[in-house]
C-alpha cells in the first residue's frame, strides 16, 4: 500500500519562525520542497548566518578529532545523554563544544603525530637496519676519522662497473684523497663505502648527482653519527617504540573514555542545528510572514497542527493545499505493508519505488514468491536446512535488506517443508525409503505438474491484467487501458481455442473464439498505431509466452528433483557405506545451493517480468522528510 | 526406431535452447557487470534483463518432457 500523501504550505510570522522549525524537525513528517513560487527567499539574520558558519567550523574540527580518537563501546545513556543535550540550548552546547576543543585539541593532535611518527618509524628502521647490516662488513675495513664524510653506496651487481668508474674518476675530484672499499654482499649487489674529506662534499655529491649513482639515504638524525654506531642507534630506537606506543595509545585511550561520548553527543546536536538552518533556504519570505511548502503524509496532519498550536501558538497556520494531477505523479512515496509484508518492500525497491498513486505489489508478492519458491524447492529436507539456516543467521543480522531477505528466506523455506510433504521428498528419493508417501509425486506426473504450473501463471497473470485494468481506470489512463483489454480478450481467444482444438469445449465455440481474437488484435493495433498491425500480434504472442514461463516453476525443480536422485542413485552404486555417504552429501550440497539460488532468482523474475510488467509503474520519488537525524 | 528419434528430438529441444539461452545471457551479463559497475541501484533491472532469455531454455525442456511423455 502506498501512504495517501497531502501538500501542506505552512504560514507564520517572522517572530515564530525558530519555533515554528524546530517543531517540524522535531516532528519529523514533512518533506520540504524548493521555495514555493511567487514569493522571495527567506533572507538568514546575520545571527543566523554566523552561527551556521560557527557551527560548520566546528563540526570539521569535532569529526576530525573524533575520528583520531580510538572508538569505544556506545554508552546505554546515549541516546538520553543527546536527548538532555539537543534541549538544553544552542549556545551553551556551541560554547561547551569550544572550551572542550580548546583543551582537548592540542594534546590529541600530539599525540596521534607522535603515534603517526612511532608507527612510521617501526616500519622504516627495519629496513635502514637490514642495508646497514650489509655495509657492516665493509665499515669494519675503514678507521672513524675527523672532518671525513661517509657515503655507502648500494649498486646492482650488472652496474658495478660504475665502481670502477668511480675509482678512475675520484682522484681528480679529491686530489686523491679519498678511500672507496667495495664487496659483493649478495648475488645481486655489490656494496660501497667512499669515505672523503667533507671539503670535497659538495663536488662529489653533484657528481654522484649526475651520473645518477643512488645513495643509501638515512633517518636525518643518523646522518651525523658514525657509520658503525648507527646500526646499534637504529636498534635503541626499534626497542624504545614499542613502549612508548603503548603509553601513547593509553592517553588515547584515556581521553576517548573521558570525552568520546560528549563529543559524539555535541557533534549530532550540532548537525540537527545546522540542519535547520540550512532548511531555512527552502523557506519564503514576505514582509511579515514566511512561508514554507511540504509534503507529509495525510493521516498525520492533525497531529502536526494540534503540535504547531500548542509549541508555537496561533501565528502560524498549516493548511492543506489541493492538488494538480501533475503534482500528485511527484509527491513522495512512502510504502505502508502489513508487518509480515513489510520485508518484501525490499524487493520492489531493489526494481523500482513504484510511482505515487500506482499499486504497490508488495502484498501479493507476499503472498506468491514464497509459494513459488517452496513449489520450485519442494523438498522437506532442503527446506529444513534452509530454515535452520536462516535461522541462524537471523540471530546474527539485526537490521537492513539482508535481514529483509533472510525473513523471506523464512517464509520459502516453510513453503518448501509444506511442498515437500505434498510430492513426498525429503532429499529427494530418500523421502520413499524412510516411508513417506508422496499426494502428488511430481518426478512422475510431469504434464500435471506443467499444468499446474501454468494455472498458476493465468492466475497471477490474470491478476496482473486486473489491477492494470483496475489502474488504468482510477489515473485516467485511456490508451494502458485499452491496451490491457485488448490483451486480456486475445487471451481469452487464445484458450478457448485450445479448449476447443484439444476437445474440452464443443466445437461451435471455435468460431466465437476466433471472432474474439480478431476483436482483440484490432484493438491492440488500434492502440498501439500504424506498427500495430505487425506489432500487435507479436505483443499477443509475448503475453502467451508470459504464461507460459510459469513452466519455470515445474521444470527448476524437476530439475534439482533429477540432481537429488542422481546423488542418491550413485551413493548406491558406490556400494562402501563411507563413500557413498560422502559422494551423496557433495552432491546434495550443490543440489541445495542451486535450490537456494535458483527458486530465488526465478520467482523473482515470474514477478518482475511477468506479473509487474502487467500494472506496475516505477519512479516514484523516496519520501525524505526533515527530521532529526538523532545520534547512531 | 521411434523411441530413438524422440530421444535425439527432444535432446535437441533442450541443448540448442541451452545454446541460446547461454549466448544471450553471455551478452547480458557482461553487459549487466558494467552497468552495476556504474550504477548499483539498477541492480534489479539487470536480474530481470538477464532472467529473460531463460524462458527459451524453459520452453525447450518443456517441449523435450511433451516429446518423451505424450504417446
Amino acid at each position: 500500500m502506498l501512504v495517501q500523501m497531502s501538500k501542506v504550505q505552512i504560514i507564520g510570522t517572522h517572530d515564530v519562525l525558530e519555533r515554528t522549525v524546530q517543531t517540524l524537525h522535531n516532528a519529523g513528517v514533512v518533506q520540504i520542497t524548493e521555495k514555493p513560487p511567487l514569493v522571495d527567499a527567506l533572507a538568514l539574520d546575520e545571527r543566523a548566518a554566523r552561527q551556521r558558519d560557527e557551527i560548520t567550523q566546528l563540526l570539521t574540527r569535532l569529526d576530525a578529532l573524533l575520528a583520531l580518537l580510538p572508538a569505544h563501546p556506545q554508552p546505554k545513556d546515549l541516546n538520553a545523554r543527546y536527548a538532555a543535550e539537543a534541549t538544553r540550548g544552542i549556545n551553551k552546547v556551541i560554547a561547551a563544544a569550544q572550551r572542550a576543543l580548546a583543551q582537548l585539541d592540542p594534546t590529541a593532535q600530539d599525540l596521534a603525530r607522535r603515534r603517526d611518527e612511532l608507527e612510521a618509524d617501526q616500519v622504516t628502521l627495519p629496513r635502514y637496519a637490514k642495508t646497514m647490516r650489509q655495509l657492516m662488513p665493509l665499515a669494519a675495513d675503514l678507521a672513524p676519522l675527523k672532518n671525513y664524510e661517509t657515503v655507502a653506496l648500494l649498486v646492482e651487481r650488472r652496474f658495478s662497473a660504475v665502481i670502477e668508474m668511480l675509482r678512475v674518476q675520484l682522484p681528480e675530484i679529491t686530489n686523491e684523497q679519498f678511500e672507496l672499499v667495495s664487496r659483493d654482499i649478495d648475488p645481486d649487489t655489490t656494496a660501497a663505502i667512499l669515505v672523503f674529506p667533507r671539503e670535497h662534499s659538495a663536488a662529489i655529491h653533484t657528481f654522484l648527482g649526475r651520473e645518477s649513482i643512488t645513495q643509501v639515504r638515512l633517518p636525518d638524525e643518523l646522518t651525523n653519527v658514525p657509520f658503525k654506531d648507527a646500526l646499534a642507534t637504529i636498534e635503541t630506537r626499534l626497542a624504545q617504540i614499542p613502549p612508548a606506543l603503548k603509553n601513547i595509545h593509553r592517553e588515547l585511550d584515556a581521553l576517548a573514555d573521558h570525552w568520546r561520548t560528549s563529543l559524539a553527543v555535541w557533534s549530532a546536536v550540532l548537525r540537527d542545528r545546522l540542519q535547520e538552518l540550512e532548511v531555512l533556504r527552502r523557506f519564503g519570505a514576505t514582509q511579515y510572514t514566511f512561508v514554507v511548502v511540504g509534503w507529509m503524509p495525510r493521516k498525520q496532519i492533525a497531529a502536526l497542527r494540534d503540535a504547531l498550536a500548542r509549541q508555537v501558538g496561533d501565528h502560524v497556520l498549516l493548511e492543506e493545499l489541493p492538488l494538480t494531477e501533475r503534482e500528485r505523479e511527484h509527491a513522495p512515496v512512502v510504502l505502508a505493508n502489513p508487518r509480515p509484508a513489510q520485508p518484501f518492500e525490499f524487493l520492489v525497491r531493489l526494481m523500482a519505488l513504484p510511482r505515487y498513486g500506482t499499486i504497490d505489489p508488495t502484498p501479493i508478492m507476499a503472498i506468491f514468491l514464497p509459494i513459488f519458491f517452496g513449489m520450485i524447492l519442494g523438498d522437506i529436507g532442503y527446506g529444513a536446512l534452509v530454515l535452520l539456516g536462516t535461522l541462524y543467521l537471523l540471530r546474527k543480522v539485526k537490521s537492513g535488506g539482508f535481514k529483509s531477505l533472510l525473513i523471506i528466506m523464512l517464509y520459502c523455506a516453510l513453503w518448501s517443508i509444506a511442498f515437500g510433504f505434498w510430492y513426498g521428498e525429503f532429499f529427494g528419493t530418500l523421502g520413499e525409503a524412510i516411508g513417506l508417501h508422496p499426494f502428488f509425486n511430481r518426478g512422475e506426473a510431469v504434464l500435471p505438474l506443467f499444468a499446474f504450473s501454468i494455472a498458476l501463471g493465468i492466475v497471477q497473470v490474470g491478476l496482473g491484467f486486473a489491477l492494470g485494468i483496475y489502474q488504468a481506470i482510477k489515473l485516467h489512463q485511456r490508451h494502458a487501458l485499452l491496451d490491457r483489454v485488448a490483451k486480456v480478450i486475445a487471451l481469452i481467444a487464445i484458450f478457448m481455442l485450445v479448449a476447443v482444438s484439444s476437445d474440452a469445449l464443443p466445437k461451435e465455440l471455435f468460431t466465437p473464439g476466433l471472432a474474439l481474437l480478431i476483436v482483440g488484435t484490432v484493438l491492440l493495433m488500434r492502440t498501439i498505431g500504424w506498427v500495430g498491425i505487425l506489432l500487435a500480434p507479436i505483443e499477443i504472442l509475448g503475453t502467451v509466452s508470459n504464461i507460459l514461463s510459469y513452466l519455470r516453476l515445474a521444470a527448476i525443480g524437476l530439475a534439482s528433483v533429477y540432481l537429488a536422485m542422481v546423488a542418491n542413485e550413485l551413493a548406491g552404486i558406490t556400494g562402501n557405506i563411507i563413500f557413498g555417504v560422502i559422494v551423496a552429501g557433495l552432491f546434495h550440497a550443490l543440489n541445495l545451493a542451486l535450490g537456494i539460488f535458483s527458486p530465488t532468482i526465478q520467482s523473482l523474475r515470474l514477478h518482475y517480468v511477468e506479473f509487474f510488467s502487467k500494472f506496475f509503474e516505477g519512479g516514484g520519488e523516496r519520501y525524505a522528510p526533515f527530521k532529526r537525524e538523532g545520534i547512531a | 526406431m521411434e523411441v530413438g528419434l524422440a530421444a535425439i528430438g527432444a535432446g535437441l529441444a533442450v541443448g540448442l535452447a541451452a545454446v541460446g539461452t547461454g549466448l544471450a545471457q553471455g551478452r547480458i551479463g557482461s553487459a549487466g557487470a558494467g552497468v552495476i559497475a556504474e550504477k548499483p541501484e539498477l541492480l534489479g533491472t539487470m536480474i530481470v534483463l538477464l532472467a529473460i532469455p531463460e524462458t527459451m531454455i524453459i520452453l525447450g525442456f518443456a517441449v523435450a518432457a511433451i516429446i518423451l511423455l505424450v504417446k
